[in-house]
């Protein structure tokens, strides 16, 4: 199924939030344009083995390849009077625009919506940003554990009774939530300006899609009137009589939910004994493998499970259903979260080299001959290698 | 955080999904954790427009008694949680003999209704995709599997899904992510997948049903995990103490210390602490190397601030540092209150609660919160 076929993006996107909204809809079948340059690469290009040093290392980070699949790339310099102008060629033929960069930066280059707007009235453009597009904090910056924080989620996520903690930098969970929502409202966008032939500036917080996954804190914090003190509780969760991770003997942990009374009795069968239910489950796993201790809980019908890292994600192929593509090289990329009628989507390109499909899009969708490619080039502007 | 005053809702002028109706129906067997992923789904649908006729299984959603609750003055009125997620939606309770109930199903598909969201394994399923509507249905094991595996929580999906591993330090047991996130994420996967099914249903093509599971999508979630792996043959795990951002004191909470390494010298400045300027913490993999040290030196500039004031200082420096806000301190936060993001919603038996809109402004325009959901009956839909 591929129901954005016809939709052209221009994909300013970097790291996860922006790249990977792109790539999201590449896979509904957009054709996606990812604008990179000498001077300004997605980040993702420098993370990675043999950076800076191996020939060619910014076309080789895994980060990339994971969330670039699908594209085309070109390099296309706006800094440089040209490239700006061919950029807004480009623009004034697409139907989305995808951009996260800190604000202030494509209004510097005469980029903002409000510029292509006018030259292309049915344009959708997503700006996906920290704060958003208003507000005093419209120019500060972040990263994903910024907005953990900002956002409220580590105020509820830590040990019990100690200090809040963040997703961190290897998971950076508001970069990715983000990038499911504002694809889920660009659909939407494009389904009403299809109606109505009018475009449309989605201004998408990722702190506020931070917060708003909290959303029913915020809600029950604004009915009790007096002061909140918020407090993390491990892996409990109020209402689940026990819910943890338990060590086996193999080094391993074991995630378990009791949820009632049915469940604590049904655990007791297996690990015995009747004092307290927390040192008896511990006991047990201590004293079992993690397969053997899952595969005894699981089998008496309680909510246990081995907790993978990505080594035994990678292994665990059934369990990565369509959200991870083995290549035929061995390399996986990332997939999608749904599939339609069972299907998931298909690679049919690689991510892009910086520049690779630079002169294939300027003479398919702009009409340009040698001339003005050659034009291009000499003036720097198509440069597909960071400068040192 | 500083007081800040809330502006006044901008009503939006159109709403995108005004016209649709969507049926969402709870199935008693399946996990809560999948309930609350179509619930936020439907959710999303209902506050752009759409009309969600909620089918509640029969004896009512048990979300309606999850916490966290709405309490005042020590009573506890109504779940949080359900009101969260519901919303904006028309709910029935579907009758508790199975034979009604499934008559009840039929009754309203075969009435004007434009998608379906499901939990897994509802018979309601084959009829609707039959009469060519957008069904999204929504597991907690990935569709792929030739069998389902056992009895999943949220907890053991996000444990499956590796996101455990990456939180927490790695000398004490893995820590899940507050709230709800494994079924939010998928949630807003289900909501994506909606809106696509419904690009392709306006384009007159015949429709497949869309499946999500928890479990594929917290692994999409944590996909640096496995990228990881490939990047340098090491998986990455939770760091805790190690790392390289570290959640810290100060005078009123807590600061989350996020910086680059091209802000380091900025951060290094704005603490100021002379030690900071030593050969050690020159370089990341130095700073790596010397972690416990180096947030000993930064702590006590931290211990003696506000979060306000590190804020302040931080930004004007160009380093990212997060103040750690708790759901109360959202509500008086001056960036969401500009943006109006917390919006006051009527509750029938507290007053005035608040609630977060859709997290976009769409031209300015903003979605939801919506009203509390509104028990109807049968006859009254059909009607």
């Amino acid at each position: 199924m591929k129901p954005l076929a016809g939709v052209r993006v221009i994909d300013f996107g970097q790291l996860t939030a922006g790249a990977n909204t792109s790539a999201m809809l590449a896979d509904l079948g957009a054709e996606v344009i990812k604008v990179e340059s000498a001077s300004f690469m997605d980040l993702f290009r420098w993370i990675g083995s043999g950076r800076e040093t191996a020939p060619g290392w910014w076309n080789r980070s895994p980060q990339f390849r994971f969330t670039n699949r699908n594209k085309r790339g070109v390099a296309l310099d706006a800094k440089i009077p040209e490239g700006r102008r061919v950029i807004l060629d480009l623009i004034a033929k697409a139907d989305v625009v995808v951009e996260n960069f800190r604000r202030g930066v494509l209004e510097r280059l005469g980029l903002d919506y409000a510029t292509l707007a006018t030259r292309n009235p049915r344009l959708i453009f997503a700006s996906i940003s920290s704060q958003g597009e208003t507000g005093p904090y419209r120019l500060h910056g972040s990263f994903g554990s910024t907005l953990d924080a900002m956002g409220g989620i580590a105020a509820l996520t830590g040990y019990e009774d100690s200090k809040p903690v963040i997703s961190g930098s290897h998971v950076n969970y508001p970069d990715q939530v983000v990038s499911l929502f504002a694809t889920g409202m660009i659909i939407a966008a494009l389904r009403e300006t299809r109606r109505t032939g009018k475009g449309a500036l989605l201004d998408i917080s990722q702190r506020e899609v931070t917060s708003f996954l909290i959303g029913e804190e915020i809600l029950a914090s604004s009915a009790d009137l007096g002061p909140v003190e918020t407090r993390r509780r491990g892996n409990a969760e109020e209402g689940i009589i026990l819910q943890d991770c338990f060590l086996a003997s193999d080094r391993r942990w074991v995630a378990l939910t009791l949820e009632d009374e049915a469940d604590v009795a049904s655990c007791r069968a297996i690990v015995g004994g009747d004092d307290n239910l927390r040192d008896g489950v511990a006991a047990w796993c201590a004293a079992h493998p993690a397969a053997e201790a899952v595969a005894g809980l699981a089998g008496a019908g309680l909510a246990a499970a081995p907790v993978h890292d990505g080594a035994a994600l990678k292994r665990a192929r059934d369990l990565a259903g369509h959200t991870l593509i083995w290549r035929a090289s061995g390399e996986v990329v990332k997939g999608m979260p749904y599939c339609f009628g069972g299907q998931g989507p298909a690679v049919a390109c690689d991510a892009p080299d910086l520049g690779e499909h630079t002169e294939e899009v300027l003479r398919e969708i702009l009409g340009f001959d040698d001339a003005e490619i050659q034009r291009l080039a000499a003036l720097g502007v198509t440069r597909a290698e960071p400068y040192a | 955080m500083t007081k800040a005053s809330i502006v006044g809702a901008v009503p939006g002028d159109i709403l995108p999904l005004a016209g649709l109706v969507i049926l969402e129906i709870g199935n008693a067997q399946a996990p809560i954790c999948v309930r609350l992923a179509v619930s936020l789904a439907g959710k999303i649908a209902a506050d752009l427009g759409a009309r969600v006729i909620k089918l509640e299984p029969p004896g009512g959603d048990p979300v309606r008694r999850k916490p966290p609750l709405l309490s005042r003055g020590g009573t506890s009125v109504r779940s949080a949680l359900f009101e969260f997620l519901n919303a904006g939606k028309t709910s029935l309770t579907l009758p508790d003999d199975a034979e009604s109930a499934r008559a009840s199903v039929a009754t309203l598909l075969s009435k004007r209704i434009d998608a379906v969201l499901l939990e897994e394994g509802d018979e309601a399923s084959a009829p609707a995709v039959a009469r060519g509507l957008a069904v999204v249905e929504v597991r907690g094991w990935p569709a792929t599997m030739p069998t389902p595996g056992p009895r999943l929580s949220e907890f053991t999906t996000l444990a499956l899904g590796g996101l455990l591993d990456m939180v927490g330090d790695p000398d004490r047991e893995p820590l899940r992510l507050g709230g709800h996130q494994a079924s939010y994420s998928a949630g807003l996967s289900a909501f994506t997948a909606l809106m696509a099914l419904l690009v392709e249903r306006d384009a007159g093509r015949p429709l497949l049903p869309a499946r999500v599971s928890l479990i594929e999508t917290v692994t999409w979630v944590n996909w640096k995990a496995i990228a990881g792996v490939d990047s340098d043959g090491l998986a990455p795990t939770r760091q805790g103490a190690g790392s390289e951002f570290q959640v810290v004191r100060c005078l009123d909470g807590w600061i989350a210390v996020v910086f680059t390494v091209t802000q380091f010298e900025n951060l290094r400045d704005l603490v100021g602490s002379p030690i900071l300027y030593d050969r050690k913490f020159a370089t990341r993999q130095s700073r790596l190397e010397n972690i416990r040290e180096l947030y000993e030196q930064l702590s006590p500039w931290f211990a003696s601030r506000t979060r306000d004031q590190i804020y302040a200082e931080a930004q004007a420096r160009g380093v990212p540092l997060g103040p750690v806000c708790g759901p109360a301190d959202l509500h008086d936060d001056p960036q969401h209150a500009a943006r109006g993001f917390i919006m006051p919603v009527a509750d029938p038996s507290l007053g005035l609660l608040r609630s977060p809109r859709l997290p976009v402004l769409w031209n300015g325009r903003n979605f939801g919160p919506s009203a509390p959901a509104a028990r109807s009956t049968l006859d009254a839909v059909l009607g």
